[in-house]
């Protein structure tokens, strides 16, 4: 079937399959690898877009069924350009490993903070939970949150 | 390499990933991130029992499908593969090239399809008919077999009269206890993408070892391993999975062939619990001696280990157990016990994880036996020399570790009397346990290439498996070759490169390090050379020993310097190469060929002629136990690390609290569920094997302990990234003792286990 996507801004018209899931189409039809297949199975949230800024598991979402505007990883800073203050974070609190869940990590940890559930370690650890991080960078990630929250709403303030 | 010239210290420094960024911005492309032209998809079939034969495939419905393309199975592809060879343990099961079902989940086939969800679909409709017959599933199924593992790969220990010790013996501490089946579960799935162009196959797979899977899939298809290339240049978290090559590599590279196409595989995460490897449960009979003042006179550890029916697979932790404290009478056995499963597999501290959680649970209730602070029993049980052969450890801060952490835990505060700490509903309990690792060290080869902008590659088929491998290799280089590390670039995980050995067994760092260090070192000898024995240069005349590198220059102790870019360009308009073999100390020459081959020559550090090496460290936690509930919360833990020198303490500190959370994740909650009546695991996903989720974790701090050892190897670097999980169990079943009374001596322990200390009484 014809569907109209709109990632990182961009619209791509596409003809797919039914039963492919948008994480799919990101992967294996637009070459946005930065989004990650850890089950396949809404267990892991490796695989986590925003649509519409939105936190989703884009392995449970039909391609076809999407409304809104998905951000990936590749969405949130360009080649050179300035990291996200998440990203930044990430990077400078060493919240990550093997960097496999990372990018789902981030933009659930982005939405976690728009959400207001980024108040305490504590509501971070319970709202960040769907993201598995087998290397277990947890309490980095908690860090690098708390870090990124104080940037973004600055950055909220100055807009 | 016995003796180093001064360095820039690089080591020792924090310095963020080389390859952070590509992380943050999904930029770092994993295997299956990598674009092939025109795949197609594969679909692995797997055996929906546990043993026996298939009769046959009925594949018309999923033939018929649009889509499908291809589906081997053992009828008209089995002969294609030689049988696959694992890293140890001998003969393992096969897949395709029979019709014999050795394990529930087996891979029986492949469907190849223009899309993916086409060839799940296809997958889904092939039916297969079997004959059955009943599995052995575990420890106390029927069918099971048991054999005495020999001596060879591992050893036993008979030391003094360990028997008449234990009878003679004033206490005496005699139990059972068990760990359970466990998946590494990596975030990343096992993948594989396969190409062919002019009879050269690239393989795209994530993996710990890109040699030894070249070698090993070139061997099935009777190929020269020179027809393979194996690219695998970041790896989504591998734990001891990804070291061993899988049979589904060989297959899918026949179907890429049979199709001249591309094909990517994508193995589901339930398929991944049985196409790959994984810890097998173990069970342990421990019996300790010890007088009244509590030194030990008698240790007999025997182990049981679950493997497959052809693989004597095992990972023997007598081998460190046997190790930990002195004492004079020593008796070590392992057995094997063979069922209807795959084959296991190395996973964090193979060994030392499943033997040490009963060794330092006994020896917390040894202390508890005698009224002593466990700390002081691991005092009185120190030793320098290494009990299974006498000889010295290179190095040995033990006691050290237990003293610094057990200041910043605060442990001189624990009544020991359990149940006597509480805060409200919440019983606290405060262990601890002792941590070992052997520092292991694999012959390593690296190339250096030095531009003379002042700017250098390293080349090297290395892995980062997550460990901040890439950092440690650009760290060594800046380090000899006195340039900023952001002035080094590194080039790993592809066989067109070097070859550099398994990244496992917490060799790698002290490997590679080792190779690169060598290399530089040629390239640095052949700068100053030139810098001294020019006839205008600032650093003319100079003695050679008088030079170091650093901040970009080469210095004189008198003050001249130059910088490296002037001195590369004495030499050369383009770059200088050097390319180094490092040849651990005990290992042979032929050790290289050998890497090249594929093979692993590895020093280990419980085999070395000269000394034992090992790392040591000390474990504490703090666990709080619902008075009613019994929920487990686990608020903080704090390991104290003495592991020669740490090349970069940001990432070390990671990996340090990434294996204490590997530990907790085993003490509380990770188990393979089996259904024993047909031998298949039952919870094989990640909701439902339980891994820990960040609301598990509190705070988790890891302190280094400053050491240099340099009999362990010249540059002193031991293992990390298996210590941190080894003293976890254990520290956390003799915290929940302290909490509750209750001595869990079976693994995990969840809340029915302590349900319920006030209504029991």
């Amino acid at each position: 079937m014809d569907v109209n996507l709109t990632v990182n801004g961009s619209v791509h018209h596409l003809t797919i399959d039914v039963r492919m899931a948008l994480l799919d189409v990101l992967r294996e039809r637009l070459g946005l690898t930065g989004t990650k297949k850890g089950c396949d199975q809404g267990q892991c949230g490796a695989c986590t877009v925003l649509i519409d800024g939105r936190r989703v598991l884009s392995c449970l979402v039909l391609a076809a069924a999407v409304e809104g505007g998905v951000t990936t990883i590749e969405g949130l800073s360009g080649e050179g350009a300035p990291l996200h203050p998440m990203q930044d974070a990430f990077l400078q609190c060493d919240a990550f490993q093997c960097g496999y869940c990372t990018p789902g990590q981030i933009l659930s940890a982005i939405a976690c903070v728009t959400e207001g559930h980024a108040g305490s370690e504590h509501e971070i650890r319970e709202y960040m939970s769907g993201n598995l991080c087998r290397c277990a960078a947890y309490p980095n990630i908690v860090k690098a949150i708390l870090q990124a929250k104080a940037k973004m709403q600055a950055t909220a303030e100055d807009v | 390499m016995d003796e180093l010239a001064p360095n820039a210290a690089v080591f020792g420094i924090p310095h963020l990933r080389i390859d952070g960024r590509a992380k943050v911005t999904g930029q770092a492309l994993y295997p299956s991130d990598e674009a092939v032209p025109n795949p197609a998809y594969a679909f692995l079939l797997t055996s929906a029992i546990a043993k026996g034969r298939i009769k046959r495939f009925d594949l018309h419905e999923a033939r018929t499908l649009p889509g499908v393309l291809d589906i081997l199975t053992h009828d008209n592809i089995g002969g294609d593969a030689k049988p696959l060879v694992q890293q140890a343990g001998g003969k393992a099961t096969t897949t395709l090239e029979s019709n014999q079902i050795w394990h529930d989940g087996q891979v029986i086939g492949v469907v190849v399809a223009d899309t993916y969800e086409s060839a799940r679909e296809a997958a889904y409709r092939v039916r297969v008919h079997y004959e059955k017959e009943a599995p052995a599933a575990t420890f106390g199924s029927k069918g099971t077999t048991e054999e005495i593992r020999e001596p060879g790969e591992h050893e036993d220990f008979h030391i003094g009269d360990a028997d008449s010790a234990f009878a003679a013996a004033e206490i005496r501490i005699d139990a059972w206890y068990g760990t359970p089946t466990q998946h590494h579960n990596p975030i990343e799935l096992f993948t594989t993408t396969c190409a062919w162009n002019d009879g050269q196959l690239t393989i795209w797979e994530p993996s710990q070892f890109v040699y030894g899977l070249r070698a090993n899939v070139a061997r099935q298809l009777g190929i020269a391993p020179e027809q393979v290339r194996v690219i695998s240049k970041f790896i989504g978290g591998a734990f001891g999975s990804k070291g061993s090559a899988t049979a589904r590599t060989a297959w899918i590279a026949i179907a890429s062939r049979r199709m001249n196409r591309p094909i990517k595989l994508v193995v589901t995460r339930d398929q991944g619990f049985t196409v790959a490897t994984y810890r097998a449960e173990t069970r342990h009979h421990i019996q300790i001696g010890a007088t009244r003042a509590g030194k030990l006179t008698a240790l007999r550890h025997k182990g049981w280990e679950v493997t497959s029916r052809p693989s004597t697979y095992n990972v023997s932790g007598t081998e460190t157990t046997a190790r930990m404290y002195g004492c004079p009478n020593i008796l070590t056995k392992v057995n094997i016990v063979h069922a209807d499963r795959n084959t296991p597999g190395f996973m964090r501290a193979p060994p030392d994880t499943p033997y040490m959680f009963p060794l330092e649970s006994a020896m917390d209730e040894l202390a508890s036996a005698l009224g002593m602070d466990p700390i002081e029993l691991r005092r009185i049980n120190d030793t320098p020399v290494d009990p299974a052969t006498g000889r010295r450890f290179s190095s040995r801060h033990l006691m050290e570790c237990f003293d610094v952490g057990a200041a910043r835990f605060g442990w001189q505060a624990r009544d020991p009397v359990p149940g006597s700490m509480k805060d409200g509903d919440w019983l606290i309990g405060w262990g601890c346990a002792s941590a070992a690792y052997p520092a292991n060290i694999a012959t390593c080869t690296a190339r250096v290439v030095l531009h003379g902008e002042g700017h250098a590659r390293v080349e090297i088929a290395g892995h980062d498996i997550g460990t901040g491998a890439y950092t440690v290799a650009a760290m060594a280089a800046a380090e000899r070759l006195g340039l900023p590390v952001e002035k080094i670039m590194v080039h790993m995980g592809d066989t067109d490169l070097p070859p550099a050995s398994l990244a496992a067994g917490s060799s790698h760092t002290a490997s590679i390090a080792h190779a690169i260090v060598k290399a530089c070192d040629e390239l640095r000898g052949r700068l100053i050379q030139a810098a001294i024995t020019s006839n205008d240069g600032p650093l003319a005349g100079r003695a050679a020993d008088s030079i170091n590198l650093g901040n970009g220059q080469l210095l004189s102790r008198d003050g001249a310097h130059e910088t490296v870019a002037d001195a590369v360009k004495r030499l050369t308009g383009g770059a200088l190469e050097a390319y180094a073999e490092n040849i651990p100390k005990g290992l042979n020459q032929d050790t290289v060929g050998k890497l090249y081959q594929g093979q692993l020559p590895i020093s280990r550090g419980i085999g070395r002629e000269d000394v034992t090496a090992y790392a040591f460290g000390a474990q504490f936690v703090e666990v709080r136990v619902h008075r009613r509930t019994c929920e487990i919360r686990v608020p903080r833990m704090l390991g104290t690390f003495a592991s020669g020198t740490i090349v970069n303490p940001l990432t070390a500190h990671s990996q340090y609290i990434g294996g204490m959370i590997w530990g907790l994740g085993a003490a509380l909650l990770e188990k393979t569920e089996i259904d024993e009546r047909f031998a298949r695991y039952v919870n094989d996903n990640i909701a439902e094997y339980y891994i820990p989720v960040s609301a598990d974790i509190c705070k988790a701090e890891a302190i280094m302990l400053p050491e240099h050892d340099r009999d362990v190897n010249p540059l002193g670097i031991k293992g990390i990234g298996e210590i941190g999980i080894v003293g976890v169990n254990g520290a956390i079943a003799n915290a929940v003792f302290h909490a509750t009374g209750r001595r869990v001596r079976e693994l995990p322990i969840r809340i029915e286990n302590l349900l319920c200390p006030d209504r029991a009484q």
